[in-house]
């Protein structure tokens, strides 16, 4: 990113020291540096959401460009009493991704949703701070992954491929009832873990 | 008493995990419902910390260099103007005391950013040229709607789909911007099909231009642009 202009390293720093609720403060009033470091840190997992939903390359970064973009542009509507910044840019990302999945054909989400991810990825180089998230990720992947599956697969989905509960119970032949009391069921259990997370202080 | 059953407190209850997980296809009826009733409120607040969990549950991925570039060429440029635009608004102190408020209210950042994106400065990225055909997604572009600017040497076609129709008596124009100066207006007018489809050709070469811009205009065209950019791509260098 050469030629674009910067603020001097030391208050780059001391911008990095701040939370993201306070960088989306300054983020609010167009300070771009601001923004380079709420970006920097949720950049990945956004284009990792949309690549998880999607399953092309140049789509996802599309959708999570996007999404950022808009970000920035409505910094002055995050709320920090409604979640994180980092939920509300993934809020961001998977509607959009939701979009681009229901302009397709359903076919085609079907087929994503099923294989997981098409393309292959490189492994990524990993810092300290993605081994953390990594963790984390883990823990929650195995949270949902000890649902039972009926539970686990209305709620990938519906989440994962953007499919509405409707289209879900027809694809599934179940009632429209037992597709809604499954994905509460299986949030029920997911939120049980956080709350134990917690309670344990991670 | 507990809401653990929210079926116990409100038939309604049921359609809180469908709605957070984006599922529910009677979306906006449920989200006037909660606005009424609290038991609802409180099962989606608890559902919803579970759904926030969800996007933290896939394969790790790393964005590319590219898509780092694209989003930070774009908020620099755009913070650069905006700041060009507040030292303006706050130059000429007609009055010692009565100080206008320095920070812009969101309108006016809103205003202030359709102006950006109208007049455009240039983006740092370099020269070069493109021997082969390349393909370039735009930057920007109407909800639901796809285009990308296809180059080959320094000639380029604009491709849109999903495109809405432009507002009565209004046609799509092209405009370059070169990066000093207004946006450049071309004699490329272009409606699109029924279905949102249509391509037009860049009637310039591209070299040194540094993004393809469409606005809506009055039939015939004009020479300074009357809207808001609706599309937008960045030539790649």
């Amino acid at each position: 990113m050469k030629g674009l202009r910067r603020s001097p390293t030391s208050s780059r720093d001391k911008l990095r020291k701040l939370a993201d609720e306070e960088l989306m403060q300054r983020v609010a009033a167009s300070d771009a540096d601001a923004f380079e470091i709420v970006f920097e840190r949720h950049v990945d997992a956004a284009f990792a959401l949309a690549y998880r939903m999607c399953g092309r390359r140049s789509l996802a970064e599309e959708i999570a460009q996007e999404a950022f973009i808009s970000l920035w542009r409505s910094g002055g509507r995050y709320d920090r009493t409604r979640g994180s910044v980092r939920t509300w840019a993934l809020g961001i990302v998977h509607n959009r991704a939701v979009d681009a999945l229901r302009r397709d054909g359903a076919h085609e989400r079907r087929r994503i949703s099923d294989e997981g991810i098409a393309e292959r990825l490189e492994a990524p180089d990993q810092t300290d701070a993605q081994a953390i998230e990594k963790a984390t990720s883990e823990e929650i992947h195995g949270a949902l992954g000890a649902l039972p599956s009926e539970q686990r697969r209305v709620i990938e989905l519906a989440y994962f491929g953007g499919f509405t509960h409707v289209e879900i119970a027809s694809m599934l032949g179940a009632p429209v009832g037992t597709v809604k009391g499954r994905m509460r069921l299986g949030l029920e259990k997911l939120r049980d873990h956080v709350h134990a997370w917690e309670a344990v202080g991670t | 008493m507990s809401s653990r059953g929210p079926d116990l407190d409100c038939e309604e209850c049921v359609n809180a995990a469908p709605y957070v997980l984006g599922a529910l296809e009677d979306h906006e009826r449920f989200r006037e419902h909660l606005a009424a009733c609290a038991s609802c409120r409180a099962e989606v607040a608890e559902l919803q910390l579970a759904a926030n969990l969800l996007p933290e549950a896939v394969p790790p991925a790393v964005a590319s260099d590219e898509l780092r570039e694209r989003v930070l060429a774009t908020v620099r440029s755009e913070a650069e103007l905006l700041q060009a635009a507040g030292h303006r608004a706050d130059d000429p102190p007609r009055r010692a005391g009565l100080q206008r408020p320095r920070r812009l209210p969101p309108f006016a950042v809103g205003v202030a950013l359709a102006a950006a994106v109208a007049v455009l400065v240039a983006i740092a990225l370099s020269g070069g040229s493109a021997a082969r055909e390349r393909v370039t997604p735009a930057l920007i572009a109407p909800p639901g709607a796809r285009a990308s600017l296809r180059l080959l040497g320094g000639r380029g076609e604009l491709v849109v789909s999903g495109m809405p129709q432009p507002p009565a008596g209004k046609i799509y124009e092209l405009w370059l911007n070169r990066g000093a100066g207004s946006p450049q207006p071309t004699d490329a007018l272009f409606g699109v099909t029924s279905r949102g489809s249509g391509s037009v050709g860049v009637p310039s070469n591209l070299h040194g231009v540094k993004e393809v811009l469409v606005t809506s205009e009055p039939l015939g065209g004009s020479s300074h642009p009357t809207s808001a950019p609706i599309l937008r791509v960045v030539v790649p260098a």
